[in-house]
């Protein structure tokens, strides 16, 4: 039975399948928000309202010619999109989704998120370097400014709550809250809006979407992609922009408890947890709404001159907090 | 210097590319983020219409002239128009004159709202640029109830124009541009007061004053740098000398001070279009015109909304042209391009500034295109 269970909440729920299908729903989100918000209609067609055109596009995209640059690194302009996906999938599994730990759940799952952010970047920056191109190239050198920027910011506000709360394991996190109250609620308040800026340029959404600003360089590192490798990559984006967003629910907003009958917890912690995510990508789809496209130079001098020495303030405000 | 010299690489930005509607190279030379030198490029789209229009009488080059360009169609035919009116000698009447000028007005009108939205597309401001275009369809909506087409309108014949305004559509039109004014008015306190869009086109694309003259820079791009001249004030064709209307210059000599003339100039349309319904004079549209053209040489200036258009014609005495030339707005207008684009001393020009620098002047390839190299090796 265990191994049943075991299995059942790795590949269906809170597992692969449920992750994959919510980064279908939350391209859909995003795109039918920013369509509203550009007085446009967006998706409309396949499926109630569109909901199914992610699903459409990633089928299309499937089918298309899989083409391969002659000069690329093959091997890791090959793996790359397979490696993207793996790591996201991987690191979703922390996310408490129907309960106050995820599927895998240990001291330290914290750092792990961390390192698997720059991971990605990384990746990234792998997926420009290999395919030899100039846009690709140009968009992996953006992509690695943007990691200088706006990486430290991020993990010191997410150190804020691990301070806070007094541990690095994302279950204590969630439960402490469950008992203290919600961390956005308190000195991580500064803390919340950092993280939100920090994971809209780690997403690469306007006004920070500077590794493939279109008008710049065409697609940036993802120029040379096309067919099944940009279907994955696509889908990796996707899964990182929820993870993302359920990160931030997990740390600011208490993840998926809240006030719910005992026995109606196994319904209310996933909806409560739909929510809460979807709430965040809403703030960042309507960031992505209003604003226009920042160039490098002046993101990193953003990031630098005024992100960090906040995020710096926000852990000491917290330090105190804690001491007090 | 050498070792500076190998971290050079070149950036082809086109013929295809997401930021440009044309195609045209443009082979920058790259240093990191920064480009060093360009090389351009526009010759994609040769037509041969100059070549075709000796070959069609002037009834037939009408419309051949109408379709080097379809956003300023109207200044096309308006200058050619001018050319024949011209050789004949012949004024067309005076309600021809002001619906010439409502027209042209008009196509400024949504010529710049174009123009701005794909400026904010440019800096990744997508949904200003989808705003903008909403609002853009009010102006041609009203240019079909005005003209017939949305765009490639046929509306200058030679010696008048060929539809008149009836009283319903000189209401829309009212209607339309108090529409028109106050959205307008909204989107220049957007520029003014959006920081990202701001920060984007500030000290970007640089002109100064003087290397604009020298250069022969035209129209908004000429303004922008704080030089007053403009052909509809300088050299009055139409109804321009009757139409009273400022010229509006800024002294920014960058991307943004071109996007605050541009929607000043807007509103100066609006208001000129006003004036022109409110005075418009009853009579004829047309003034009939023979079919053969004296021979002799006529060269009009007409303001398009990019800049300074220049049409010149060489009749023989025939019913077609012996020679017909165009210098469009975006030609005069490549000279400053590049001097924009390349760096020089504290004037650095990033990659990112690239496509921005490239819309404010509002470019238009293929109108341009005059001739083709072919490269023999």
């Amino acid at each position: 039975m265990d191994v049943i269970s075991s299995t059942f909440q790795l590949f269906i729920f809170p597992g692969f399948l449920f992750f994959i299908l919510l980064s279908f729903l939350f391209e859909w989100v995003d795109r039918k928000l920013y369509a509203a918000m550009q007085r446009r209609i967006g998706p409309l067609y396949t499926g109630p309202l569109g909901l199914l055109q992610p699903i459409a596009d990633f089928i299309k995209l499937i089918k298309k010619e899989d083409l391969t640059p002659k000069y690329s690194d093959k091997k890791i302009f090959n793996s790359v999109p397979l490696l993207m996906c793996a790591l996201m999938l991987t690191v979703m599994l922390i996310l408490p989704v129907a309960g106050e730990s995820g599927v895998i759940s240990f001291t330290g799952d914290v750092i792990f998120a961390i390192a698997a952010m720059t991971l990605f970047c990384i990746l990234i920056f792998l997926a420009g370097f290999s395919s030899m191109s100039p846009y690709p190239l140009l968009g992996a050198e953006r992509a690695v400014l943007l990691l200088l920027g706006f990486e430290i910011p991020l993990m010191l506000s997410i150190a804020g709550c691990c301070i806070a709360s007094g541990s690095i394991e994302v279950s204590a996190i969630v439960s402490w809250q469950a008992s203290h109250g919600w961390n956005i609620f308190g000195p991580q308040l500064l803390g919340f809006a950092i993280f939100l800026v920090a994971i809209q340029a780690e997403l690469e959404r306007i006004p920070f979407d500077i590794p493939d600003a279109e008008q710049e360089i065409v697609a940036g590192w993802m120029t040379e992609y096309s067919g099944r490798k940009l279907a994955l990559i696509r889908m990796a984006r996707n899964l990182e922009l929820v993870f993302m967003s359920a990160l931030a629910a997990t740390l600011y907003l208490g993840g998926p408890m809240g006030l719910a009958p005992h026995w109606a917890e196994g319904i209310a912690f996933p909806v409560y947890f739909l929510l809460k995510t979807v709430a965040i990508l809403l703030i960042l789809t309507i960031i992505r709404g209003i604003f226009a496209r920042v160039r490098i130079d002046q993101m990193v001098a953003f990031a630098w001159r005024y992100l960090i020495p906040l995020s710096f303030l926000q852990v000491a405000l917290t330090l105190i907090w804690r001491l007090i | 210097m050498s070792s500076s010299y190998e971290r050079i690489f070149n950036l082809p930005l086109g013929p295809q590319h997401p930021a440009l509607k044309e195609p045209v190279l443009l082979d920058l030379k790259v240093e990191g983020e920064h480009v060093v030198d360009v090389a351009l490029d526009v010759s994609y789209n040769h037509r041969g219409m100059e070549k075709a229009a000796e070959y069609r009488t002037y009834v037939q080059d009408l419309y051949l002239i109408e379709r080097i360009c379809g956003i300023c169609n109207i200044a096309h035919t308006l200058s050619f128009c001018q050319c024949v009116e011209g050789l004949h000698g012949k004024e067309i009447p005076e309600r021809a004159k002001y619906l010439r000028v409502i027209a042209e007005e008009l196509e400024r009108i949504q010529s710049h709202l174009l123009w701005l939205g794909v400026a904010a597309h440019e800096i990744g401001f997508d949904t200003f640029f989808m705003y903008i275009w909403l609002d853009r369809e009010i102006s041609l909506d009203l240019m079909e109830e005005f003209a017939g087409n949305r765009i490639t309108t046929s509306y200058n014949a030679i010696g008048g124009v060929k539809r008149d305004m009836t009283p319903e559509v000189a209401n829309k039109m009212k209607k339309g541009m108090d529409k028109l004014e106050e959205r307008v008015k909204f989107y220049k306190k957007v520029v003014l007061s959006e920081r990202t869009v701001m920060k984007r086109t500030m000290g970007i694309g640089i002109l100064r004053r003087d290397a604009a003259i020298q250069l022969n820079a035209v129209g908004p791009t000429l303004r922008a740098s704080g030089v007053d001249m403009d052909a509809r004030a300088d050299d009055p064709y139409a109804a321009h000398s009757l139409v009273p209307f400022k010229v509006v210059t800024d002294d920014g000599c960058d991307a943004f001070s071109r996007i605050i003339v541009r929607l000043d100039e807007t509103l100066e349309s609006i208001n000129m279009i006003r004036y022109c319904i409110e005075k418009l004079p009853p009579g004829p549209l047309l003034q009939r015109l023979p079919r053969r053209v004296p021979a002799g040489d006529f060269l009009t200036r007409v303001e398009a909304p990019r800049g300074e258009l220049v049409h010149f014609l060489r009749a023989d005495g025939s019913d077609k042209p012996y020679r017909y030339k165009v210098k469009t707005p975006t030609f005069s207008n490549l000279a400053p391009l590049r001097e924009m684009l390349r760096s020089k001393g504290k004037y650095v020009v990033n990659v990112a500034d690239v496509p921005v620098i490239l819309a404010s002047i509002d470019p238009c390839f293929s109108c341009t295109s005059r001739n083709e190299v072919v490269k023999s090796s």
